[in-house]
């Protein structure tokens, strides 16, 4: 780009490109900024002023226009790939590789923003088509599209410059509510760390994944070993509001149905049945395979409440080859053998049992009951009992359609009654977050680390994030309630950020869930 | 590089910018759109475009010191009104997107370019080799005088050339152990020689421009005119009114930035911003949109608090670009006394 050979009119007319003679001077540049002086509040035309006025305005042109002049040694050479939307390293990366960057098919990559950012602090030198890009070029070529635009890096570039750690958000990263819970391993499955167990080959085997067939041993606990393409889509995932084991496994119960049609029991495990939406984009971090257990049916046999006749056939393909198909499993054998064993009782258990009968009372003992003759008679006694109970309570409040919400015979707490007449019900944010379906106005793009945590930073493993980032602007909409259900849900238990850009200014505005005290001490 | 004509000093004072369109109409100010956004790179232009009185926000990453916030360089972004009415008042031209062009290698501009560094390599080596060679000068005439040297030059002269510490204490010390006054001049000349022949400038101690702005030919401003394209924004009435009221201001010879963090459109300044606090908070609004008494007391309370004026503004609804009227009306926070 040096077009030193080209005719003098179009080099000499606004060239920034320095000679040899400024570059070699440039090595002993100054590296400080000089320090803005007080400001005036009115304009007198004073000689004094103007004078002021062209010293700040000087020193701001000779700051801007400066150009970065850096060692050939300290830049790291890249180039750009443009049907993949990456920059490839062609020289070791530096320090900043410990916290920006990927690996993929062997080589050290960068996402365009932060090739671009590297490039404007002078350790990248970036090419395509064998001639070095502008940072101008930079910037045309790589934030044009709605995903990243120049306020994306704005915001980006803001973040990197105060020394926080930035990367790009990948929703299926975030663990579910269930997993949380269970406190699974997080598996952070960004694509160039080598696998500990199992597999043994390079990453290149990412974009080809393994067939590892369901027959393969699913425990959790290997999760971060299986590199597997599948991606589930966080909207799949039952609403887990209520986090309660039992109801998961009523859940279940009520599903068997569905299992006998065809293969839709399979879809938690099944690679076809959910083809992530962003398992294809090269540079995307692999997700762990989640699990939908709304629709894993696990036959509870000893349930009480439902007694299936029996069990659907499994999947052959569940099955060792050789089987085939099996019939539907008779359960009612199964169901005899069940619960045969004698419970022996310690003694201490034994006289648990003696004294919890002591006051049980047998309906049958009862000489009221033993007296009457038939059934008419029984029910007048029941009626009588009644009756004799709610002595304390007048008919004309509690035996109409619509009764007292309290009984003050019966016993409750004060916040209990409060929560009875209440009009307004408090809620949380996530409430219902789960159910809402993505948008494409509004996306999480960013995962945002604190700056102290960069000397331990591994990318491999990152941590929780210290916030997410959503970028909009003043000229758009005011996110609303569901907007931020949607972002707050996707985000899991970290908080969003909201940065608006304004022309080159960034605020950011964060939402928190807030719950008002109740006082229950009268 | 600029041509005398175009280097006229000008005032603080409120200068009708209209008038300077006739004077400088020779050059033609390049913006290039990144998306929708309104960039410029070239320092010249952001020059230029300040002493039109169109200020703008620079959000690039400062040459100098890229790792800091508080102040940016270029490119500079500007203000979608800014942008329009430059390319009103015929002073600058949008210039289309060249990036999609040129799908394959270009072998002669490869080999332009790696003959040019080839050429800056040797360039930068000889400048080195002279650099050292006059240090290396003032080291011996500084002992040919008797002055002891210092750790200052060992220091000084490990900075600006590329030996190791050790070759240069092995080279001083050489020196500082030379032979009597008589030869000192033959020993100079020896000196010399064996530091030209055993001088090396290794390739990846030359320096290298990363360019800001992109070279080529868009930056002539004949090229310019002649590829110059429409001002590409929608105009809705909401941005139209903000453009009269915008013209109108630096018609009066204010200088406007965006104010989204001040809640309003616009701050005024009346003079250049590096230098003064602005007067007012502008907020445009329509002529017969009616505004709720609590939005008046928000902006009114927020205008209070830093110290500044709110106008409320509005354009006269007639469609003629001259001749219609911005109305503005001032709050202004009073006592009852």
């Amino acid at each position: 780009m040096a077009d030193q050979n080209k005719t003098s009119a179009k080099v000499e007319f606004g060239n920034e490109l320095l000679n040899p003679s400024e570059l070699f001077e440039a090595r002993t540049r100054s590296h400080k900024i000089p320090v803005r002086g007080q400001k005036d509040f009115i304009p007198t035309g004073s000689d004094q002023q103007k004078d002021r006025l062209q010293q700040s305005l000087d020193e701001h042109w000779n700051l801007v226009s400066e150009e970065r002049v850096e060692r050939l040694g300290n830049l790291v050479k890249a180039v750009w790939i443009p049907s993949d939307m990456i920059v490839e390293l062609q020289s070791p990366a530096g320090k900043f590789w410990q916290t920006m960057g990927f690996s993929a098919h062997g080589k050290q990559c960068l996402h365009p923003e932060e090739a671009l950012y590297l490039m404007e602090c002078g350790n990248l030198q970036l090419f395509y088509q064998d001639l070095p890009l502008s940072i101008q070029e930079g910037y045309e070529r790589f934030l044009y599209s709605k995903t990243m635009s120049v306020q994306h890096y704005q915001v980006f570039g803001h973040l990197k410059r105060l020394g926080y750690v930035v990367n790009r958000f990948d929703p299926s990263s975030v663990p579910s509510q269930y997993e949380r819970q269970l406190n699974l391993p997080q598996s952070q499955d960004r694509s160039g760390r080598l696998p500990k167990r199992k597999r043994s080959h390079s990453p290149t085997s990412r974009h080809t994944g393994t067939q590892e067939g369901p027959t393969s041993k699913r425990m959790e606990e290997e999760k971060d070993c299986n590199r597997e393409e599948e991606d589930k889509n966080p909207d799949s995932l039952p609403d887990l509001s209520a986090p309660d084991i039992d109801e998961i496994q009523t859940a279940s119960h009520v599903d068997p149905t569905t299992s006998t049609k065809g293969g839709q029991g399979r879809s938690w495990w099944s690679k076809e049945g959910s083809p992530g939406p962003d398992s294809e984009l090269p540079g995307h971090p692999q997700s762990s395979p989640r699990w939908d257990f709304s629709s894993i049916p696990f036959p509870d046999l000893g349930s009480r409440s439902w007694l299936p006749s029996s069990l659907t056939s499994p999947d052959p393909c569940l099955l060792p080859g050789a089987v085939g198909s099996v019939g539907a499993c008779d359960v009612a054998p199964w169901l005899q053998r069940l619960n045969l064993r004698e419970v022996r009782m310690s003694r201490r258990e034994c006289e648990r049992e003696r004294d919890r009968d002591r006051y049980r009372r047998d309906i049958n003992q009862d000489r009221e009951v033993r007296r009457c003759r038939n059934w008419a008679e029984y029910q007048e006694l029941q009626g009588r009992r009644i009756q004799r109970s709610r002595r304390d309570r007048p008919t004309h409040l509690w035996e109409r359609p619509v009764t007292p919400l309290h009984d003050p015979a019966q016993v409750t707490s004060t916040g209990e009654l409060l929560d009875k007449i209440s009009v307004i019900k408090s809620t949380r944010l996530l409430e219902g977050a789960s159910s809402l379906k993505g948008s494409e106005e509004w996306r999480i793009c960013f995962n945002i680390y604190q700056p102290d945590t960069v000397a331990e930073f591994k990318k491999s493993a990152p941590g929780k994030p210290y916030s997410r980032m959503c970028v909009c602007s003043f000229d758009g909409p005011v996110p609303d309630l569901w907007t931020l259900k949607l972002l707050a849900f996707q985000s899991g238990d970290v908080p969003v950020t909201y940065a608006v850009v304004d022309h080159g200014d960034i605020s950011f505005y964060s939402f928190k869930d807030f719950q008002i005290p109740t006082d229950t001490s009268f | 590089m600029d041509s005398p004509e175009q280097k006229i000093t000008k005032t603080v004072s409120r200068v009708d910018a209209s008038k300077e369109s006739m004077a400088n109409s020779r050059q033609v100010i390049g913006i290039n759109f990144c998306g929708p956004t309104p960039l410029m790179w070239r320092a010249d232009d952001l020059k230029s475009v300040r002493e039109l009185g169109i200020i703008g926000t620079l959000v690039g990453s400062l040459a100098r010191q890229p790792r800091q916030n508080t102040r940016l360089g270029r490119p500079l972004e500007l203000l979608p009104e800014e942008g329009r009415l430059l390319a009103d008042m015929g002073r600058a031209a949008v210039i289309p997107d060249s990036t999609n062009e040129d799908p394959e290698v270009n072998p002669e501009q490869v080999e332009q370019y790696h003959a040019g560094l080839e050429n800056s390599f040797q360039e930068q080596g000889a400048l080195a080799l002279e650099d050292r060679k006059a240090t290396l000068m003032r080291v011996m005439t500084k002992k040919h005088n008797g002055k002891e040297t210092s750790s200052l030059t060992y220091r000084h002269l490990c900075e600006t050339s590329e030996l190791s510490v050790l070759a240069l204490t092995a080279l001083c010390f050489l020196l500082e152990n030379s032979g009597s006054q008589e030869d000192s001049d033959g020993a100079v000349r020896d000196r010399l020689e064996a530091l030209a022949h055993g001088f090396s400038f290794p390739r990846p101690a030359m320096a290298v421009q990363l360019c800001t702005a992109r070279a080529g030919l868009s930056h002539c401003p004949e090229v310019r005119r002649f590829l110059a394209a429409d001002w590409p924004i929608p105009r809705d009435e909401r941005s139209e009114t903000r453009f009269r009221v915008f013209r109108d201001l630096r018609r009066q010879g204010f200088y406007l930035t965006s104010a989204g963090k001040f809640g309003g459109d616009y701050l005024v300044y009346p003079g250049d911003p590096l230098r003064f606090h602005a007067y007012f908070i502008v907020v445009c609004i329509s002529m017969d949109e009616s505004m709720p008494l609590c939005d008046v007391l928000a902006i009114a309370r927020l205008g209070s608090n830093v110290k500044k004026t709110v106008l409320l503004c509005s354009s006269g609804g007639s469609q003629e670009d001259d001749g219609e009227e911005v109305v503005y009306t001032s709050l202004q926070w009073s006592g009852m006394v």
